[in-house]
């Protein structure tokens, strides 16, 4: 029988899984082995924390904490390791239809980019790219919105430097 | 750079939509939801359960097998037990410590309260763990004067032999543990540093 908790469960994993995905797909560099278990991780994490969630913020932003931790955590588990590294990862883009061909290569290429940054600017650009706004952000990583703006202005300028060099093919 | 930065934004909003997350259903995430919190308790509770019949065993040993008679001995007694007693206290503090590096923070806090965790990790290995070697080693010397009156002495030979040699593994473990702390308290430094810069 479904309990509450089962079923707020699954509706938020039906919601958010795309965003989650996305964001551990985008944090370990478009492997999507290791996307997959780590967005495995933080829906059992989600599980986990659900009784515990008190309503101080929206269960996004929540989920973001939660998911950002993980990611987190995962680079600390995998520092020793070098498990992942750019060259042998296929990236995981829409299907490769002729009409999707550009948008695939930009994905990858935006993909390559927020990979060559640093473990906490890639969650940073990602939350940006997922439209939140600077005050959540902070929220979620602990430090003050003006903080975030000063960190998001420098990853921007970052990453259009990292997007150029890939488009030339370096 | 706002306008290409919206492009960026629109690029990941379109991808996000064409992605397809694993297929995994509900069903399967639950079993690895049980399975999980099988393995967090026997994390948790694991070392706890080991010592505690360790420390069952040693007493029982003491009170039914070998019940020392003279004070110094009964003193050793006493050294070996305490020590396993503090070591069960340690554990259930560093539970609670690990327990506290909770997912739901944010992530400034996350990582410092892991960052304490592991130095409370370190000063358990580092300190505490040659205090408890160092009582269990003064606690089994001082029984092994009453022993050697009942048993054979190649035997207290090989006893003490293999303590020594315990003992030589054991520094190197700790001195492995401390090493390992370290590594992972400077790794989430530099996490920290990356957050708050």
């Amino acid at each position: 029988m479904k309990t509450n908790k089962h079923t707020l469960f699954e509706t938020i994993h039906q919601e958010h899984q795309a965003m989650v995905f996305q964001m551990c797909l985008g944090f370990v560099k478009g492997d999507r082995d290791i996307a997959s278990d780590l967005q495995q991780e933080i829906f059992i994490r989600i599980w986990k924390h659900l009784d515990h969630f008190e309503g101080r913020s929206s269960y996004k932003t929540w989920i973001y904490k939660i998911t950002v931790n993980s990611c987190l955590q995962y680079v600390r588990k995998q520092q020793n390791k070098s498990t992942y590294s750019m060259a042998s990862i296929e990236l995981e883009t829409p299907e490769d239809t002729t009409n999707e061909q550009d948008t695939t290569q930009d994905i990858s290429q935006l993909y390559k980019a927020i990979g060559k940054l640093k473990d906490v600017d890639r969650l940073l650009i990602m939350m940006v790219l997922e439209g939140q706004d600077y005050e959540t952000i902070g929220e979620v990583m602990g430090i003050n919105a003006t903080n975030v703006r000063v960190k998001i202005h420098r990853i921007k300028k970052r990453l259009k430097t990292l997007l150029e060099t890939t488009h030339h093919g370096y | 750079m706002d306008t290409d930065f919206k492009d960026l934004q629109s690029q990941w909003q379109h991808n996000k939509q064409q992605i397809s997350p694993p297929k995994q259903t509900l069903e399967a995430l639950y079993k690895k939801i049980k399975a999980k919190e099988k393995a967090n308790y026997f994390f948790y509770y694991g070392t706890i359960s080991i010592l505690a019949i360790t420390l069952i065993v040693i007493s029982l040993f003491f009170y039914f097998v070998a019940p020392v008679k003279e004070l110094w001995s009964r003193i050793g007694v006493g050294l070996m037990i305490s020590g396993l007693v503090f070591r069960i206290g340690i554990e259930i503090l560093s539970i609670q410590k690990a327990k506290r590096m909770n997912a739901l923070n944010n992530a400034l806090v996350a990582t410092e309260n892991t960052i304490k965790f592991h130095q409370f990790r370190k000063m358990i290995h580092h300190k505490i763990a040659p205090i408890i070697i160092v009582l269990y080693t003064i606690g089994f010397y001082m029984i092994t004067p009453e022993f050697s009156k009942y048993i054979n002495f190649w035997l207290l030979v090989w006893f003490n032999v293999s303590y020594v040699i315990i003992g030589i593994i054991l520094f190197f473990v700790i001195r492995k543990g401390v090493r390992k702390e370290m590594l992972k308290i400077n790794e989430i430094m530099a996490l920290r540093q990356e957050i708050s810069d």
